[in-house]
């Protein structure tokens, strides 16, 4: 226990940006979701494949392998197109913050929409059509009927998709993000106990963790106190 | 006709059962005789299916007794074992194991807890089969019958175990109108070679010409209890009166 | 940006040299942490407060923390402690493919045990109390109702938790085993070219993911005769 002395800092900053990446990746995944969604149950030919498309892509290739190519793949797209605008720019870095939350975000969200476009189906038919029967708009329809079922229905799968997204940030670690598993690795170096550092690792993640299932608990109790019966 | 000078095949005493706070059971006597045929009504939340699920341990009782054969359902497991040898049920969703043919449900039990051979499982499964009129759909699967046609093979199943007793929870209420008769002849039929039976159904027909007796419960009481003519024609309590007058005009 | 294709022709023999040790390490994985999760569910619901305890802490540490710290613990973090070095299952241990395929299986087996146990919990219990009525025992009622219903209604996710399976796999490239990935690292480190040799993997990995998927719907469709109407059943 004592190897952490002086390291409690550190992991500190380290959590912090776990928790930055959690709230980034949050929102895009979210937007990611509801586009492959939205794509997903429209009328276009073009939009369900490009959709298909995606979920294929980012279901079926390893979040690693995903997190190394935006890291070293974008940097070099980015870069040669930098270099048609301005022929001395050597190299530009993507810092692995947001190549990292980028990454995850894209492969989380290909599981978000086919729990979005789920969700969307779940809603109850009878509920719709007698909004549309009332005269309601589609706006409407959508702010007021839908998207109020849709996010209850949605919500268990989609605080598994949470935790990926938390647990998935420890794989940003490789390509130098600094947060606890990179830090952890550094105090290694220093104290040499693997063991210790990576347990601790292991705790704070679990806190996490643990943050949001509760909080997940939390709402879906929140959701079902106006839709069920006492 | 009651065979009122033996035993009673199951005897009820005193019984209470509380879901928490609810009390579904109050006070619970009732005594059956072999081949008597009991018809149970009364509304929603009575107490009659938790009343009839409590005779093959299904539900448990609070306080009380219940004796079958000679048996008293606690919560030992042999006791209860024992007890689901000789008592049947039939259930209103059926219940047929989806994923095995109609055969196969009809001679898994005999095989498992009779330990019957395969040979004479069958054999006994085709009979029964036979007499509920459906030999023909021995291998097909539940999903491919019609409702009438798997609560028969319910029927019949619960009739391979070669039981004493068969409960009877609301057998019809989940079938199409134009299947009731269907099962109701089964039932009849079943009546007519001396089971005994204990039937909570509305089909209220088929209480009058069948049922030895009528029980009325409401609010985990019974209320009445009488011959079918006397029942019908007669009824004493003003809340059975009230029930008859609901259920009987349409 | 030039893309090389000669060097994605070139590479693909060598990273396919990696993909017998993603196959071992994912079948070896997935059978024990089956097993594993097989085990488990009995805890769960056995009903007994001090099996289904200990299941429930295990289940919420393995999917409450990142496979690779898991992977890191046992790798890097175990030989801290001598008494392990001395241990007899230091033989395992000692090899990061030991060390990999028993993280895989810890963690693999909390997953497809709540699998599993969403496929028990989702048998109708009008068919349990169908099976007592009739006076089969607790055992009989588990073998012969609830197991076969429990397993078709399961198959679908557990397809995709053994997708998942494969694509952890690929995190043994960190400690320097040479499956696909690790062997992909490699190339990349030697030629600089990420695009073409992580693009090339990753079309291998999801050719690897749609077979997994096309031999599950396979089975699923098998197993789910008796839910049609019209299956070839009739005699």
């Amino acid at each position: 226990m004592e190897a952490l002395t002086g390291w409690w800092d550190d992991f500190f900053w380290g959590s912090k940006v776990v928790a930055e990446v959690f709230i980034a990746s949050l929102g895009l995944t979210i937007l990611f979701g509801l586009i492959g969604a939205a794509a997903k149950l429209s009328n276009s030919k073009i939009a369900k494949k490009l959709a298909a498309a995606y979920t294929v892509i980012f279901r079926g290739t390893p979040e690693i392998l995903v997190i190394l190519l935006f890291y070293f793949g974008l940097a070099i797209t980015i870069t040669s197109i930098a270099k048609i605008f301005d022929p001395t720019v050597k190299f530009i870095d993507i810092p692995p913050f947001w190549s990292g939350t980028f990454a995850i975000s894209l492969i989380v969200g290909s599981y978000a929409t086919e729990t979005f476009r789920g969700a969307f189906l779940g809603v109850n038919q009878g509920s719709i059509e007698a909004a549309k029967a009332l005269g309601m708009s589609q706006l409407q329809l959508f702010i007021y009927i839908r998207i109020p079922e849709m996010w209850r229905i949605a919500l268990p799968p989609f605080g598994n998709h949470m935790l990926s997204l938390v647990k998935d940030t420890a794989l940003i670690s490789v390509i130098g993000l600094n947060e606890t598993l990179f830090v952890a690795k550094q105090a290694i170096t220093v104290t040499g106990k693997p063991f210790t550092m990576y347990i601790f690792v292991g705790i704070i993640y679990l806190g996490f963790s643990s943050i949001i299932t509760l909080t997940v608990i939390a709402v879906e109790r929140y959701g079902k106190r106006t839709t069920t019966v006492k | 006709m009651t065979n009122e000078q033996n035993d009673p095949l199951i005897r009820i005493s005193n019984v209470n059962k509380f879901f928490g706070d609810f009390q579904a059971l109050k006070n619970i006597n009732l005594k059956v005789y072999k081949g008597e045929r009991i018809v149970i009504c009364g509304p929603s939340g009575s107490g009659k299916s938790t009343l009839i699920r409590c005779m093959n341990r299904l539900e448990s009782h609070n306080d009380g007794q219940i004796v079958i054969e000679g048996n008293e359902l606690t919560d030992d497991i042999r006791d209860i074992n024992a007890v689901r040898r000789e008592v049947g049920m039939v259930f209103q969703s059926f219940n047929l194991f989806p994923h095995m043919t109609v055969l196969k449900n009809l001679i898994i039990a005999q095989r498992l807890v009779r330990k019957t051979s395969k040979k004479d499982a069958i054999e006994i499964a085709m009979n029964l089969l036979e007499r509920v009129k459906i030999p023909e759909q021995a291998n097909k699967y539940p999903i491919q019958l019609s409702g009438g046609q798997q609560q028969r093979v319910a029927i019949a199943r619960a009739l391979c175990m070669k039981p004493k007793i068969i409960l009877f929870d609301e057998p019809t209420s989940a079938l199409d109108p134009e299947m009731i008769n269907e099962v109701l002849d089964v039932m009849i039929d079943l009546a007519n070679d001396g089971m005994t039976m204990i039937c909570v159904t509305h089909e209220m027909g088929f209480a009058r010409s069948v049922a030895d007796k009528v029980i009325f419960m409401d609010e985990g009481e019974i209320i009445e209890a009488a011959k079918p003519k006397d029942f019908f024609d007669n009824p004493k309590n003003e809340r059975t009166k009230q029930f008859l007058k609901q259920i009987l005009t349409h | 940006m030039n893309i090389d294709l000669n060097l994605i022709v070139e590479s693909i023999p060598e990273m396919l040299s990696g993909f017998g040790t993603t196959l071992y390490l994912l079948i070896i994985s997935g059978f024990l942490g089956l097993l594993l999760a097989i085990l488990l569910l009995l805890m769960r619901i056995s009903g007994k407060f001090y099996l289904d305890f200990p299941a429930q802490i295990y289940i919420y540490i393995f999917r409450g923390t990142p496979i690779l710290v898991q992977i890191f613990i046992i790798y890097y973090g175990l030989p801290q402690f001598e008494y392990i070095q001395d241990s007899m299952f230091w033989i395992i241990l000692r090899e990061p493919t030991g060390c990999a395929i028993l993280a895989l299986t810890l963690n693999t087996g909390a997953y497809v045990s709540e699998i599993l146990r969403g496929g028990v919990l989702a048998v109708n219990r009008g068919l349990i109390e169908a099976g007592s009525a009739l006076g089969m025992n607790a055992r009989h009622r588990f073998i012969y109702i609830t197991t076969p219903i429990a397993i078709r209604i399961a198959l679908p996710s557990y397809s995709n938790d053994v997708v998942s399976l494969l694509k952890s796999t690929a995190l043994a490239s960190t400690i320097t085993i040479t499956d696909m990935t690790g062997i992909a690292r490699t190339i990349v480190s030697k030629t600089y070219a990420p695009y073409e040799i992580f693009v090339s993997l990753a079309i291998v990995y999801m050719i690897c993911t749609f077979i997994i998927q096309k031999f599950f719907g396979f089975i699923e469709n098998k197993m789910s005769n008796y839910t049609k109407i019209d299956s070839d059943n009739d005699k």
